[in-house]
């Protein structure tokens, strides 16, 4: 508990996180400009064509805004400690080590469970306000019904954060880490759409971005992803790029040399 | 005679191919402020990393009130180091810096704030680290060692970028903590000064122990203090430019 | 300058990072060759297929590891305080940034060539006569698309290090180039149009193919770019970058 704390205030301390936590939330920002911009369209569209009109889910497409940030906060968690070399006077007054790590990975896990929500929930409601009843499709079905599936774009938020931590730790180097993440975000994705099937589709499936529409059932049919996991597998994939990091990071750094 | 508060036993540690500590044992007693001496390079900082179980010896131990470092619970009350001054975040505030620190082993605010008063920092207490001239994060480091009030404190060269009055200030507060009957290790490169600090002298070099000694002896054999470690560490500082 | 380029060069050689992020890049000449060995056994069992070239397939993992390299070359320094010393025995800012640039650009265009056209070859002659749907084109018509992909690399390296240069910090400067290469063209494509395209032909990733004059892709059509504007486009990125690296470079205080 005390050493929560004390990572609570390392995080709390540094001008950075407010930066970092500010950018994520920009994209209720991009999602109101996007959305007044698709209204403005709508309204000088001859009212024939207004029928046919539609609009992406913007959430989930600005979820990685608040996705990215989320990770280079977490990453920054870990690696800055390495670069100052603060890390020597951290695992000196908490020589088992272990708890160092758990306790930023509650801090970390934590304020990406608040940020995701708000910048994916924020996002939605704001493009929801912005359009009314123009489009038809996400925003003018149910809130209840949307529920779902902005439930699991904003846990992918604290999955990345963890994530970075976990890479921070395990690299020791910003730049390795956020290279990494950027890798298997953006840089995998692009070479598994051009893979052949089955395999697009089998490893398509295993993409974080894929992760939150087969956790929700509803698949991802027009997307680079797969979706071949049942909802409960979908959501132990998602918990795994998580933790797998994370416990990676605790046993290596328990055994390194500082 | 006391028990010794920090012991090493043929403590030995390989970074790859090279041989930094090199079947190391000596005692260090509390009640006396005990110098650590050898050239750059000998294996000083590394040493005190395994103490500080930073690192893991290859063969032999290093033992704290006769345990392993790693497995004290509240470390901060048993043991307190400075090892570089330098390892702070620069974006967070003095307080803030040191809090973060006590809050691991819970120590109270009203003792970080007493840490900063001991060191002359109270003033600048709610600064940016990173504005701080090497003196100032050499106090910063020294108050983040006495938080917990440690029996055992070890410093790697805390005088480094001190002013006149600093230096002064650290050879009192050192000669006051040992006096209390505390255990310092206290390594530097400044003899004059280690002549009037310390009471008890250890020379390493190229990871060996060179010495274990007394000041009172080293000066009793040689002309000065500084006289004793040129001629003790010749060998090991050809040796080791030669390479 | 040729000192303080011989010096740039020489604190580029001397770190791991360097070799790390070039190594990085250099993967995709065997991630290229299994492919282009996963594709030709498909090819045998159901005849011709239509795969993606895999110097073009693999072509971000290139850029995003040489940017990285791009950033490194000026944020290392800032990390470390290194900064200081480079700009007292090089007091003039922008000789120091400019000799980063050319040294950086150099080095990325070397690696960014190589690597492509090892894995061009190596997939080539792996491929043989079958028909893969990339290999159906000679050398020379392939030439200018290589050129061009080589060239995006060294841009982004060049925005990557202008970026770092303004904002001194690793993380910033490399989340920058991200937004840049992935996070920017993935938002654009929601934008209803014609703005998505409009705006999609200025993107670094997109400027590739437009100077190859081809199109851009099934969802965004052509560009709008004759070959010699996105070469110009693709040229203002990292001078845009750099310039204003350097006046905040100049006007900080290190």
């Amino acid at each position: 508990m005390s050493i929560l704390a004390s990572e609570w205030l390392k995080v709390r301390s540094i001008r950075s996180t407010y930066l970092i936590i500010g950018l994520s939330l920009s994209a209720v920002l991009l999602g109101l400009g996007l959305a007044a911009m698709a209204a403005g369209m709508y309204d000088s569209a001859p009212p024939d064509k207004r029928p046919n009109a539609r609009i992406a889910e913007l959430e989930e497409v600005l979820v990685i805004v608040p996705q990215l940030c989320m990770g280079i906060l977490g990453t920054l968690a870990m690696t800055s400690e390495y670069v100052t070399g603060l890390i020597r006077t951290s695992l000196t007054v908490v020589p088992r080590r272990w708890p160092i790590l758990t306790a930023k990975a509650t801090i970390i896990g934590f304020l990406g469970l608040i940020v995701g929500p708000a910048a994916v929930f924020g996002t939605y409601f704001v493009s929801r306000w912005i359009l009314g009843d123009r489009f038809s499709g996400a925003y003018t079905t149910e809130f209840l019904d949307r529920l779902p599936i902005l439930a699991a774009s904003s846990l992918t938020v604290p999955v990345f954060a963890l994530l970075g931590l976990g890479l921070g730790a395990l690299l020791r180097s910003t730049a390795g880490a956020i290279a990494t993440i950027a890798g298997l975000v953006y840089v995998i994705p692009i070479i598994i759409g051009n893979l052949p099937e089955p395999w697009s589709e089998r490893l398509g499936s295993l993409m974080i971005g894929a992760l939150p529409r087969q956790i929700t059932g509803d698949g991802n049919a027009s997307s680079v992803f797969g979706s071949l996991l049942p909802p409960a597998a979908a959501g132990a994939c998602l918990a795994a790029y998580a933790a797998l990091p994370v416990l990676a990071a605790i046993w290596l750094v328990r055994r390194r040399d500082v | 005679m006391l028990d010794a508060v920090i012991e090493l036993h043929q403590l030995t540690k390989h970074y790859g191919g090279t041989l930094a500590v090199d079947d190391l044992s000596f005692k260090v007693e509390p009640g006396h402020v005990t110098g650590f001496l050898g050239p750059n390079g000998a294996g000083k900082s590394t040493t005190m990393r395994l103490i500080l179980g930073l690192d893991a010896p290859t063969s032999g131990q290093a033992l704290v009130n006769g345990r392993r470092y790693a497995t004290l619970s509240r470390p901060m009350h048993e043991v307190g180091a400075l090892l570089d001054a330098g390892a702070v975040h620069g974006g967070r505030s003095a307080y803030n810096h040191l809090l973060c620190l006590a809050r691991t082993n819970d120590i109270s605010a009203t003792r970080v704030a007493e840490a900063l008063e001991q060191v002359g920092l109270s003033g600048v207490a709610r600064k940016r680290v990173g504005g701080f001239s090497l003196g100032m994060k050499q106090r910063l480091g020294i108050a983040a060692a006495l938080l917990g009030d440690p029996g055992v404190l070890m410093f790697d060269e805390p005088v480094n970028g001190l002013d006149p009055d600093g230096v002064r200030w650290i050879r009192d507060l050192m000669r006051s903590l040992a006096a209390e009957g505390r255990t310092i290790l206290l390594s530097s490169h400044l003899m004059s000064e280690m002549a009037l600090t310390a009471e008890r002298i250890v020379i390493i070099g190229r990871g060996k122990l060179i010495a274990e000694s007394t000041v009172a002896e080293l000066t009793a054999r040689y002309p000065s203090l500084e006289d004793a470690y040129m001629a003790l560490t010749a060998d090991s500082v050809q040796y080791g430019a030669a390479r | 300058m040729k000192a303080v380029f011989s010096s740039e060069w020489l604190k580029l050689r001397s770190v791991t990072s360097t070799y790390h992020t070039i190594g990085t890049a250099a993967l995709m000449v065997a991630l290229g060759a299994a492919w282009t060995f996963y594709v030709s056994g498909l090819a045998d069992e159901r005849g011709s297929l239509r795969a993606a070239a895999p110097e073009e397939g693999f072509l971000p993992l290139v850029q995003i590891s040489l940017a990285v390299l791009g950033v490194l070359a000026i944020t290392n320094e800032y990390a470390t305080g290194m900064i200081r010393t480079s700009l007292i025995t090089v007091p003039k800012r922008g000789t120091l940034l400019l000799a980063k640039a050319g040294i950086v650009g150099l080095t990325t265009f070397v690696a960014a060539n190589a690597i492509l056209l090892v894995t061009y070859s190596a997939s080539r002659l792996i491929a043989s006569d079958r028909h893969l749907g990339f290999n159906g084109t000679s050398f020379a018509d392939d030439l200018p698309k290589l050129l061009a992909s080589a060239l995006s690399v060294t841009a982004l390296a060049l925005v990557g290090l202008g970026l770092g240069a303004a904002i001194c910090s690793t993380a910033g400067a490399i989340v920058s180039v991200v937004a840049l290469l992935f996070v920017l063209p993935g938002v654009v494509n929601y934008l209803p149009p014609p703005w998505n395209t409009r705006v999609a032909t200025l993107l670094l990733p997109n400027l590739v193919p437009q100077i190859a004059d081809e199109r851009l892709s099934t969802r965004l059509g052509d560009g709008f770019l004759p070959p010699w504007a996105a070469l110009a486009v693709l040229i203002a990125y990292p001078i845009v970058t750099l310039t204003i690296g350097y006046f905040l470079l100049r006007r900080r205080d290190a």
